[in-house]
């Protein structure tokens, strides 16, 4: 029993790591008050966002600045987030002096947690509405802005280290083994996979490094995706189609199938190949990580459901095109999976109980 | 009585359509009981089943109970569940258990066992279809807390375990499928964390699970862990055993099950599940294992995947770790005739993948055109593709063509292939770039011009090959101080550690522009640049972003010797030459400097005797071959047809080198071919007005 516990314990004290480095971020900023975080002190600080944020929007729900759990309320009120993703897609958005960019950078620099969550949220039109406008000659200092502040953050919680997986080598016995017997063999070296480089503090975004600091940033999102909103996601699926540049229809309901008269149905790929970026692997890797999660993670969202299968089947579509190897594994699977969940109809419960006509006790 | 028993006995046996409750050898209808069940009347159905089958209390309730799960009638299911205090039945069970001295004789304890086995059984059955009635009336997170239960209550119970030979049949279903149950309803409930921690639970200690439902457990933890998008943290330091893996993160944990999973299928565990080896698949190419992927696929018994399905994904492993070679060898084999020889996917890697080596380029132009004629229906979006790729393997083939005549038939013919998947892929800045190369190469510079900055914008200059490119052109036509300029725009856009290749060309450029102090200074830089690279570079490095940025600081000395020479700095010269030695002992690279040195000295015997060592290292090394050509071609006419060989040889290899043309026509001139001597050095002269200041190809 023992050692359930301790296991317990575990899993409790890595879920606060996150609370904890931000409370050294706090002490950090301000050496001279209290290291301690009050209930107040985070309410303060979103009430200030909200206010803020009153001056940018026309029009702030009632409810909302009564809250008494304001961040909580400002994540999910779907009338602030229609209206500041209105206003991020517009096409003046994203310069230095915009209003609305200066609110994220600073609700995202107030180091409150619940309020880097809310940042987080529009991190997928950030991305897609900057990375869309890259070529354009467009000032994009506000959306950059936003971005490096994320970069910088994940930087310094992870202390600009790698993160690796050392993958996994069956010679050797593991925790999962059957025989619980240490492998003779233990001098066998595992093969190291970084899964994201070393972090470079960035100043500005220099153009060999912005698929970088974009891909850094959607793993700062990806790590808090259990607690972003299903719009947030859906955004990001409907922008991987926009990236990724190609109709990835062909590929529906099955490779086989020559569909070629149910073209009319789908209005979301008209949109032509106008966002279409590149997509090298520090930014494809992460993209697909956040949309694995889409597709297979534990939801029942429907919509959200289907927009990650349109994303998916567009990002196969750019894979072949681009004829990258990693790319076509990864999606491809991802469809398969799509496949055969499609196909598997009769969910048999396992673990249902044998229904008998002679009940025996 | 007795003979309405057995008349029921037997009729009912008869007909097994008919529901009936059995125990201690008495078996009855359930009709009655039903009805009575019908009318809400609990207590009366409860004292007709302890009457009809002499039950107690409790017993007649968990019939009941189960009763009416099976008739599906789960809320009534839990009012008759609500009525027994489940949680104090297992309470008496625990001191029950703890009297059991072990000392004591074996079937003593053995019929004790049974006996508490059975009881408890029963009672923890009742608990189990409790918690699935909650999780059928959508009260999930009251469904876990009683399956958990269910499982806190085996371990207090039997907290000595149970041999395996003894165990109860039922007690070990309910068992299980409180295992199976409790984490599937966590997840359902949002707490991701409990979910994670009953998984662990379930697969980490013993709870004597069937090989079925253990792998259905672990390729549900899998998947929970791939997807769910919680860290779950490493496991507790108490189930890590010395010297064994212990994953320290989810897509550690993930790969891992997963693999146990695979080889759970090739030993005949369990029966094959597809959904595995996509799982794999997806993990393992997130972290660019492929290799790991391929070892994987390989292990997986024939008759399970479609070999040619299996194949490609080698295939595509293979290629993505650089195995050219293997992996076109596979799809050699899928796009044989027999096999799956229109497959688009599979043409397309296989001629991108010729495309990468002169000597392949040709068989890769075939697989592109069969892509280009299979471009249809669902592939159709693919002819751009298929296109450039054959433009693509054409360029690469007019490399080794054997003819003046074949190669620029081939070049030609592949500028107008990838012109034509222009029209298909206007939006490819691949495509783009490529374009840009070819007519680098083909010194159409204006347009080669046009290319590069039509890349740089599409890719909003993030990509540094692009200024390369737009740099060396610009070089090619003469515009240094312009080309000065795009690569100084480039260097503000890199990073300090990616700076590498660009500083390599602002030194070049600030040569060819004569600013020999200033081209110092930028090798100097570089040196520094390269030698902190070679320190910081820890082992955690992406393998292939260090060749990308890296340049060779072998490279660097000698470029600084070849300068100094040019300075008649002979001992800065001598030094380089010992550095690059250091370095590396015998290379065509270093010989090289060495003889342009000894040539510029006027040692021409010992020049000549270098030049031959590089050429002895690398038979192929063009600059070598020039530069003994025109040492050959000074040393009298009986040395004019060596010479002649060697320049035309070095011709065979770049036929754009114009230094080469030049020292040819020389030659033909000392022997009186002035005729040919004019065509030679008109080539020349030609050439010179678009030379670039590295071969275009090395931006590739």
């Amino acid at each position: 029993m023992s050692i359930d516990d301790t296991t317990a314990s575990a899993i409790t004290t890595t879920t606060t790591d996150d609370d904890s480095t931000a409370n050294q971020e706090k002490i950090a900023t301000t050496p001279s008050s209290k290291p301690r975080i009050t209930w107040s002190d985070s309410y303060t600080k979103a009430q200030t966002a909200i206010e803020s944020l009153s001056a940018i929007l026309p029009y702030i729900p009632p409810s909302l600045a009564a809250s008494e759990t304001p961040a909580f309320s400002l994540l999910h009120d779907a009338e602030i987030a229609a209206q500041i993703s209105r206003l991020l897609r517009q096409n003046d958005s994203g310069s230095g002096d915009n209003n609305l960019c200066r609110w994220l950078y600073d609700t995202f620099q107030s180091s409150e947690p619940d309020l880097h969550l809310v940042v987080l949220k529009f991190l997928p039109i950030i991305a897609g509405v900057y990375l869309s406008r890259v070529a354009l000659h467009k000032p994009l200092a506000g959306f950059e802005a936003v971005l490096l502040a994320l970069y910088a953050h994940e930087t310094t919680t992870r202390n600009g280290q790698p993160i690796t997986v050392s993958v996994p080598d069956l010679s050797h016995s593991s925790i999962y083994h059957e025989t619980k017997q240490t492998a003779k063999n233990t001098s066998v070296e595992l093969n190291i996979a970084v899964i994201s480089p070393s972090l470079e503090p960035h100043g500005t975004v220099r153009s060999t490094r912005r698929a970088r600091i974009i891909g850094v940033a959607l793993e700062l999102y990806y790590s808090k995706i259990s607690q972003m909103p299903i719009n947030s996601k859906i955004d990001f699926c409907e922008f991987c189609q926009i990236w990724a540049g190609e109709d990835g229809d062909v590929y529906k309901d099955g490779s086989n199938s020559s569909g070629g008269s149910e073209e009319e149905n789908s209005p979301t790929v008209k949109r032509g190949k106008e966002g279409r970026i590149c997509l090298p692997w520090d930014l494809l890797q992460p993209i697909l990580r956040i949309l694995g999660h889409c597709l297979m993670g534990n939801h029942k969202d429907k919509e959200l459901y289907e927009a990650a299968c349109g994303a998916c089947r567009s990002l196969y579509a750019r894979s072949v095109h681009d004829i990258n190897p990693n790319a076509i594994l990864a999606t491809g699977s991802l469809l398969n999976l799509v496949k055969m969940n499609s196909k598997v109809e009769d969910d048999f419960d396992h673990t249902e109980i044998v229904h008998t006509n002679t009940i025996t006790l | 009585m007795s003979e309405g028993e057995s008349e029921d006995l037997g009729q009912l046996e008869n007909d097994p359509s008919v529901r009936q409750v059995c125990a201690n050898g008495i078996c009855m209808k359930t009709t009655v009981v039903e009805a009575k069940l019908d009318e809400g009347n609990i207590q009366e159905a409860e004292s007709a089943l302890r009457e009809g089958l002499s039950l107690n209390f409790e017993e007649a309730r968990a019939l009941l109970g189960r009763l009416e799960y099976q008739r599906g009638n789960v809320e009534g299911a839990l009012r008759v569940f609500d009525g027994i205090d489940l949680q104090a039945a297992i309470q008496r069970m625990q001191p029950l258990a703890e009297k059991q001295p072990s000392k004591r004789g074996r079937s003593r304890s053995d019929s004790i066992h049974a006996v508490s086995q059975h009881a408890a059984g029963l009672v923890l059955e009742a608990v189990y279809l409790k918690a699935k009635s909650l999780q059928k009336l959508g009260r999930v997170t009251e469904a876990a807390q009683e399956c958990k239960s269910v499982l806190d209550a085996v371990e207090k119970i039997f907290y000595q375990g149970i041999a395996d030979v003894l165990v109860d049949n039922k007690l070990q279903e309910t068992v299980s499928h409180a295992v199976e149950l409790l984490p599937e309803l966590w997840k359902q409930a949002g707490n991701f964390n409990e979910a994670m921690y009953s998984y662990r639970r379930a697969l980490l200690s013993q709870w004597n699970l069937e090989n079925d439902c253990c792998a259905r457990i672990q390729k549900a933890f899998a998947v929970f862990l791939l997807y769910c998008g919680v860290e779950a943290g490493p496991p507790s330091l108490a189930v890590q055993i010395d010297g064994s893996y212990v994953p320290r993160n989810n897509l550690e944990e993930a790969i891992l099950l997963l693999m146990i999973l695979m080889r759970k299928f090739y030993l005949g565990k369990i029966k094959w599940d597809p959904s595995v080896i996509e799982h794999l698949t997806f993990a393992l190419s997130l972290c660019s294992q492929t290799s790991v992927l391929a070892k994987q696929l390989e292990e997986v018994m024939p008759g399970v995947m479609h070999r040619i399905q299996r194949w490609k994904a080698l295939a595509l492993c293979y290629s993505g770790t650089g195995l050219r070679i293997t992996a076109l060898n596979l799809l050699r084999k899928s796009l044989h005739r027999h096999e799956d020889p229109d497959d688009i996917m599979a043409l397309l890697l296989a001629a991108k993948l010729c495309s990468e080596d002169m000597f392949l380029a040709a068989e890769g132009a075939k697989y592109a055109e069969r892509a280009i004629a299979n471009c249809h229906d669902q592939s159709e979006h693919l002819k751009g593709v298929s296109l450039r790729m054959l433009g693509l393997c054409l360029g690469k083939q007019a490399k080794v063509s054997s003819s003046d005549f074949e190669r620029s038939r081939l070049q030609s013919e592949a500028l107008k292939t990838l012109d034509s998947a222009l029209v298909f892929e206007k939006e490819n800045p691949d495509l783009i770039f490529e374009l840009g190369v070819h007519y680098a190469e083909h010194r159409n510079l204006n347009a080669a011009v046009r290319y590069a900055k039509q890349y740089i914008d599409a890719t909003g200059g993030s990509v540094v090959k692009g200024w390369r490119l737009l740099a060396l052109v610009l070089s090619a036509q003469r515009r240094y101080a312009e080309a000065a300029v795009v690569t100084d725009a480039a260097l503000d856009e890199t990073s300090r550690w990616d700076q590498g290749p660009l500083l390599r060309m602002k030194a070049k450029l600030k040569i060819s522009q004569s600013l020999h102090t200033e081209a110092i200074e930028t090798y100097r830089y570089l040196l520094a640049l390269v030698q902190a690279q070679k320190k910081s570079y820890g082992p955690l490095r992406v393998e292939a972003e260090v060749e990308d940025d890296k340049v060779n600081e072998h490279e660097v000395w000698h470029g600084l010797a070849n300068l100094y020479s040019s300075l008649s700095h002979w001992s800065d010269a001598e030094v380089c030459l010992e550095k690059a030695r250091a370095m590396k002992e015998y290379s065509a690279g270093t010989y090289h400097a060495e003889g342009i040195m000894l040539q510029r000295r006027g040692e021409y015997r010992e020049a000549l005797s270098s030049f031959s060592n590089a050429l002895l290292m690398e038979p192929n090394y063009v600059p070598c071959k020039i530069l003994m050509g025109e040492l050959l071609c000074k040393m009298g006419p009986s040395m004019s047809p060596t010479a002649r060989t060697l320049l035309s040889d070095a011709l065979r290899i770049e036929p754009t080198n114009r230094m080469a043309w030049f020292h040819l026509g020389m030659v033909h001139k000392n022997d009186g071919r002035i005729i040919d001597a004019a065509d030679c050095f008109q080539a020349a002269s030609m050439l010179e007005e678009s030379d670039p200041i590295e071969s275009f190809s090395s931006v590739l």
